[in-house]
């Protein structure tokens, strides 16, 4: 009996921490993220460091926190615009991966979407003389209209031909992976890095080496496009109704087609919108934080965006808080490395976990409320008890 | 002409399997789309067996392989218990835990691979090299005209494929087992109500497939990379995926999908050899087989008759 109180008040507490249903959509990946941490610093410890150093030599590689001692003309403040640098695609394919997932639809082909957008651009405007004030805003518009036309061609295939999305789009990741590798390896390589020729400072949606209070740092552009698109994508699911629609769909298609909505247009807009915003991944990330593109590699951000999506609920606000953990493990491990000693590797065995987690929300959700009607119903028994109890004094309990 | 028909073979054959693996766990009803990481953890667990057990066995005997592949196996059918749980205990959507299950896959054998390199066998590298497997040549059959490729430089691991699979196949259409498994697949509340255990069907099923995948991995390991590293993560779980739905979830049909695959890929090479174009090519070679499934699946998957409750969560309280 006393047994069953003590696991009794654990329950409780994990129904008062969990919260009530509204509140999950918060506390779930929280949950989830401290896991991970959790088991990150676990990890830290079988491999001998101390994990509290290891997450704080993360936080000082994204310039979050001071390291001991920095280069000339480094500082704080490099760091943490470099940091700003990479956060920025993430950020966009994110939005790409939670616009395509409140349809119903999972586009895993944010990578392709990002290398082919980011192609096409360096190969047109990248290479060209053309004036900074033209070259920059048609790099953005180039890599939406390329990846739009990516994305709503895996729509295409899914609604004129029923194949999976899913499987349609790692498709032609490969297929853009290793065409685009040809091209490179064929006409545009560069001899000493074995990459694609670097493009111009003109087309770049980073400028580089600029000086800030004697420092010199990097100052990327598309981070103010960004916050503006979590903005927009946030008006625009929540409070237009093609957003409706678009969530009805997803929600239940059939219900949504019987009230009246399209549902195969809103399979083809959300990934054309989907893949508008990966291409806006791909130009901030070839044609930003990179300058060139890597023969035969997909870009590791477009399937972390997938962590990133789940944990920030697929909600646009949300994403932004997701992906800036997600960068700062991602980020910071390279100064994890060299700093402490702890393989690099561990930064997206984290991430790994994270997903599995987030992946255990359904589970973890219905958990709280099972918990709960299990306590009220054996609180009711008892009061109903003590009420017998109080009434029939004087008789012998009989069981 | 030979060339073909000997990389063809030793190409299919895995894909086919690790396609077997696929139809087991979708015809219980679970979506698969975890075969990736499925074959990559197999594959994984057998390269840390060989380099585990190196000193054990003379240098050209050829146990280790035999033995890794049974390692193999029995590591993929493991890791699929990630996957089962996922989907059958914790009611996970079955897509989101398969792309889950292949990311983790992926950073959890990147990791423990450097680690146990480093670790236990002391050296800083981020792959296992295998032993070369022998290749088995058929004399008179070998000399035959056209069908002597089939003879020719055959991998031991095709024959077990093939033992594999006529199991797989004897137990999915002809015992009470696989009827069962083919019916939660249709219907599972009929099951429950003919009194078996859906959930525990399903666990095996994918099970199961986990197994036949981390078998078809270990072979691409031995025969496709000569090694074991990230780059066995190269898409052909989801190419499986292809052959499966090509094949419309029917082993025999499946056969036929993997060897289209297999026969286009090798011709490719062959071609590109043939003519003698520079290396950069064989990258527009390498993107035929993916073409192809595009292009099948466009003409075939308006017919195709997935399982009916393929990807529902099986709830036995809404009967």
């Amino acid at each position: 009996m006393k047994q069953n109180r003590k696991g009794n008040s654990l329950s409780r507490a994990f129904v008062a921490l969990m919260g009530s249903e509204k509140r999950q959509s918060i506390t779930i990946p929280l949950f989830a993220i401290c896991l991970s941490l959790i088991a990150g610093a676990v990890l830290m410890m079988i491999l001998g460091k101390d994990p509290i150093i290891g997450y704080k030599s993360l936080l000082q590689g994204c310039g979050l926190l001071m390291k001991k001692n920095y280069a000339g003309g480094k500082g704080l403040l490099t760091d943490f615009m470099s940091y700003l640098d990479i956060w920025t695609p993430m950020i966009f394919a994110a939005l790409a991966v939670a616009v395509a997932y409140k349809a119903g639809l999972f586009n895993i082909g944010v990578s392709g979407q990002m290398l082919i957008g980011g192609f096409i651009a360096s190969i047109t405007v990248g290479y060209s003389d053309l004036p900074a004030v033209i070259a920059k805003p048609l790099v953005i518009v180039i890599c939406m209209v390329i990846g739009a036309l990516a994305g709503s061609f895996i729509g295409l295939l899914k609604y004129k031909f029923n194949i999976n999305e899913v499987v349609s789009a790692i498709m032609l990741n490969y297929i853009f992976q290793y065409i685009i590798s040809f091209f490179i390896l064929t006409f545009f390589v560069n001899p000493i890095t074995r990459q694609s020729n670097p493009v111009g400072e003109n087309a770049r949606l980073t400028l580089q080496n600029v000086q800030i209070a004697g420092m010199k740092t990097v100052i990327p552009l598309g981070f103010v496009l960004a916050i503006i698109a979590v903005v927009v994508m946030h008006y625009f699911i929540n409070h237009t109704r093609i957003g409706f629609e678009l969530k009805a769909v997803g929600a239940n298609k059939k219900a949504a087609t019987y009230a009246g909505v399209n549902a195969n247009k809103n399979i083809m807009l959300a990934m054309a919108i989907s893949g508008a915003l990966a291409g806006l991944a791909g130009a901030t990330y070839y044609l930003g934080y990179l300058s060139s593109i890597q023969p035969k590699v997909l870009a590791s951000t477009g399937f972390d965006s997938i962590a990133v999506c789940l944990l920030g609920n697929s909600n646009p606000i949300g994403i932004v808080a997701s992906s800036f953990l997600v960068t700062i493990i991602s980020k910071g491990s390279m100064y994890m490395n060299s700093s402490v000693g702890l393989p690099q590797e561990i930064a997206s065995l984290i991430t790994g976990l994270m997903l599995l987690f987030a992946a255990c929300g359904v589970y973890i959700r219905a958990r709280p409320k099972r918990t709960k009607d299990r306590l009220d119903q054996q609180d009711r028994l008892e009061a109903a008890e003590r009420k017998d109890s109080a009434s029939e004094e004087g008789k012998e309990d009989d069981r | 002409m030979s060339d073909i028909i000997v990389n063809g073979m030793s190409f299919s054959l895995p894909l086919f399997i690790i396609a077997v693996g696929g139809i087991y766990s979708e015809r219980s009803g679970v979506t698969n789309l975890a075969l990736e990481g499925f074959l990559g953890a197999g594959a994984f667990f057998g390269a840390v067996f060989t380099a585990l057990t190196a000193g054990m066995f003379a240098a050209t005997s050829q146990l280790p392989m035999y033995l890794s592949m049974v390692v193999a196996m029995a590591g993929g059918a493991l890791y699929a218990v990630i996957h089962a749980v996922l989907c059958i205990k914790f009611k996970a959507n079955q897509v989101i835990s398969g792309v889950v299950v292949n990311i983790l896959a992926m950073a959890l054998t990147d990791f423990l691979t450097s680690q146990i390199n480093a670790g236990v066998l002391g050296q800083s590298s981020d792959k296992f090299v295998l032993n070369v497997s022998t290749r088995l040549t058929f004399q008179p059959l070998a000399s035959l005209p056209v069908i002597g490729g089939f003879f020719t430089n055959v991998y031991p691991f095709e024959f077990i494929i093939i033992a594999v699979a006529v199991v797989a196949w004897y137990a999915m259409y002809k015992t009470r087992f696989g009827m069962r498994l083919r019916a939660c697949g249709d219907n599972p509340y009929a099951v429950d109500a003919a009194g078996c255990n859906v959930a525990r069907i399903q666990f095996i099923a994918v099970m199961v497939s986990g197994a036949l995948s981390g078998l078809g991995g270990m072979c691409f390991a031995y025969s496709v990379f000569g090694n074991f590293s990230t780059s066995i993560y190269t898409g052909y779980g989801y190419l499986a995926i292809a052959a499966m739905i090509f094949g419309n979830w029917k082993i025999p049909a499946t056969l036929g999908a993997c060897l289209l695959f297999g026969f286009a890929r090798a011709a490719g090479y062959s071609l590109i050899q043939y003519l003698g174009l520079p290396g950069a090519y064989s990258d527009l070679i390498m993107i035929l087989p993916y073409v192809l499934t595009l292009l099948l699946l466009m003409f075939f998957s308006k017919n195709n008759r997935a399982p009916r409750a393929l990807g529902e969560i099986y709830d036995k309280g809404k009967r």
